[in-house]
């Protein structure tokens, strides 16, 4: 529950912007009385354009406060100028307090109808992003189940069955470290998710070299799959991006991996970054089999995309991955995008830069 | 038989304080565990281990309150093991006076290389024994001439500027070691000098420049993201 207080502020929330769309839309009424008196000498039309004018104010701010200030000056503004005797307040017309109470009751109803159009937008936005936790945490579950059901099993083989070979044994014990280093990357996937948090905090970004990012990701990625060949290209001149350089190695370690794990016959990648239209645009390039048709609608859709039949059961899904990636792009403002090469896949990603004059030290 | 070096581990989660002693007492050290920082800190005192592993979260205290009750008295080795997310751990860890730190989850090499830096940059006072005795620190084919001042590249002149040198040097004083941005910053720049690393960045960038094949795959210099920068350390 809210506090009274807080909610009453919330009510009559002040913003500069709904400051200047009362007073342009105050200033038409104002203009257009002028003009239509110029061809019409009666004052009937006055009355009715600052309702529409109150109406549309109070539609398009937030809160009562702007509505309620437009009404009061729309019926002064109609008294004192478009009303005779004109330039001059005159109260004791007949059907004053009638003008003035529509001029109020338009605001105030008004007001409350988008402030409670606001409020079902918000609670549809709730449950769509609680619908999306949902998935995650289910898609999560499976991927997790898995690997710890071989791991698990390949233990208790080593365990319960002391006669193995040593080569079985090894074979096993390689299983048991594959699968526990699958999970520690779906866990720090789940972690960079936190960190994003949720749609109100912003994550902290600070200018930091492209190059060096793209190195560390380049050099863990070396570690983990010595066999692929990678080339990696930075701009000559030092780039600053702004970011969180720990969301964007994540992206690029996902990336990355994808590019292997799911492009199944991938033998190099190329992984560059490049100044473009005041974007820093990182790109991940592969010689595999590419991103397969069906899949190519679904890829960014930013749903997780996982089979619910159970026959999905056992394979490992890049929905995770790729979500928590356009995730973090789109926590940075920027965009992504994946298409089919003549050979293989590419996936790239832009990321806002900061204007020219800012960045130069 | 050879006098094995004591390392104490410092870890509430039994499996990894586990895994750890079995690797470093097959490594030709002597693992000692301790479960909480409690049992940690007077294991200190009647042990005199020559190394130390400290998991930063403790059930009963923080690590980095064990880091600084430690760094009072002693200027024993510490490796920190923290979670990859927590980089302002890592980092306020650093700066508290540890010496490296290890992100979870790590491999038996990473584990092995970290401790070895870590106890020879406490044997010699300089922080590099090849620097003590010839002046010089030669990894492949880089050298750093602290006489003259030179970075040399399979034997020549790479031309950096001052300040350019004095971050290779300083980084090669300190080689296989994390160093953060604002460590770099003091010692370079004096303590006054704004919190600001740019400059330092631009610096990094053109250092890279001139003795890295290709920037982006960085040979000697690495960079440790969100904390600092470590040089290739020598065998």
């Amino acid at each position: 529950m809210n506090f009274p207080s807080a909610s009453i502020r919330c009510l009559f929330s002040f913003s500069w912007r709904d400051c200047l769309v009362s007073t342009g839309i105050f200033f038409c009424a104002v203009e257009f009385c002028i003009l239509l008196r110029l061809a019409d000498s009666s004052d009937g039309f006055a009355s009715p354009i600052f309702v529409l004018a109150v109406l549309l104010i109070s539609r398009l701010t937030n809160g009562y406060l702007f509505g309620l200030i437009a009404s009061v000056l729309g019926v002064i503004g109609v008294n004192y100028i478009f009303t005779y005797p004109y330039m001059a307040f005159n109260f004791t017309l007949s059907g004053y307090p009638l003008t003035f109470l529509t001029f109020l009751m338009v605001s105030i109803i008004t007001s409350t109808l988008t402030t409670q159009i606001k409020q079902q937008e918000r609670l549809r936005a709730e449950n769509e992003k609680e619908k999306m936790r949902a998935n995650l945490l289910r898609s999560v579950s499976h991927d997790i189940r898995t690997p710890l059901t071989s791991i698990i099993g390949a233990t208790s083989a080593i365990l319960e069955n002391p006669k193995l070979s040593p080569t079985e044994q090894q074979e096993l014990l390689e299983d048991i470290r594959n699968e526990a280093q699958w999970l520690i990357r779906v866990v720090e996937n789940l972690l960079s998710i936190t960190r994003i948090g949720d749609a109100g905090t912003q994550i902290t970004k600070e200018p930091e070299l492209a190059e060096e990012v793209l190195g560390e990701s380049v050099r863990k990625f070396r570690k983990r799959f010595p066999a692929v060949a990678i080339s990696v290209e930075a701009p000559s001149v030092p780039l600053f991006v702004p970011m969180d350089p720990i969301l964007i190695e994540q992206v690029l370690s996902n990336l990355l991996e994808n590019a292997v794990v799911h492009g199944k016959t991938t033998s190099q990648i190329r992984l560059s970054v490049q100044e473009k239209e005041h974007t820093a645009c990182f790109s991940v390039s592969d010689n595999g089999q590419g991103i397969p048709k069906k899949e190519f609608h679904t890829l960014f859709d930013g749903t997780l995309k996982h089979s619910e039949t159970s026959s999905g059961d056992g394979k490992r899904n890049m929905g995770l991955g790729l979500s928590v990636c356009l995730a973090i792009v789109r926590a940075h403002g920027g965009t992504m995008n994946a298409k089919n090469l003549s050979e293989g896949a590419e996936f790239s990603f832009r990321l806002p830069l900061p204007k020219k004059e800012e960045l130069s030290i | 038989m050879n006098i094995r070096e004591k390392i104490l581990v410092v870890e509430d989660e039994k499996s990894i304080s586990h895994f750890i002693s079995t690797i470093l007492n097959n490594n030709g050290y002597e693992a000692m565990q301790a479960r909480s920082g409690t049992e940690a800190l007077s294991m200190i005192s009647s042990h005199c281990p020559d190394l130390i592993i400290l998991d930063l979260g403790l059930p009963d205290m923080d690590g980095t309150e064990i880091l600084q009750n430690l760094r009072s008295w002693s200027s024993l080795p510490v490796v920190v093991v923290s979670a990859r997310s927590h980089e302002q751990d890592k980092v306020d860890a650093l700066d508290l006076g540890a010496d490296d730190y290890l992100t979870k989850p790590f491999g038996t090499d990473e584990l092995l290389a970290r401790v070895r830096t870590a106890i020879r940059h406490t044997r010699t006072a300089s922080g590099n024994d090849e620097i003590a005795r010839n002046g010089t620190y030669t990894v492949r084919d880089l050298t750093i001439d602290y006489n003259k001042h030179q970075v040399l590249m399979r034997g020549e002149n790479v031309h950096l500027t001052l300040s350019e040198f004095r971050i290779v040097a300083l980084l090669g004083k300190y080689a296989g070691k994390v160093l953060t941005y604002d460590f770099i910053i003091k010692e370079l720049w004096g303590p006054r000098a704004s919190g600001d690393n740019q400059i330092l960045r631009v610096n990094m960038a053109n250092i890279r420049r001139k003795i890295e094949k290709n920037p982006a795959e960085p040979e000697y210099l690495f960079t440790e993201v969100g904390v600092g920068y470590r040089m290739l350390e020598g065998d």
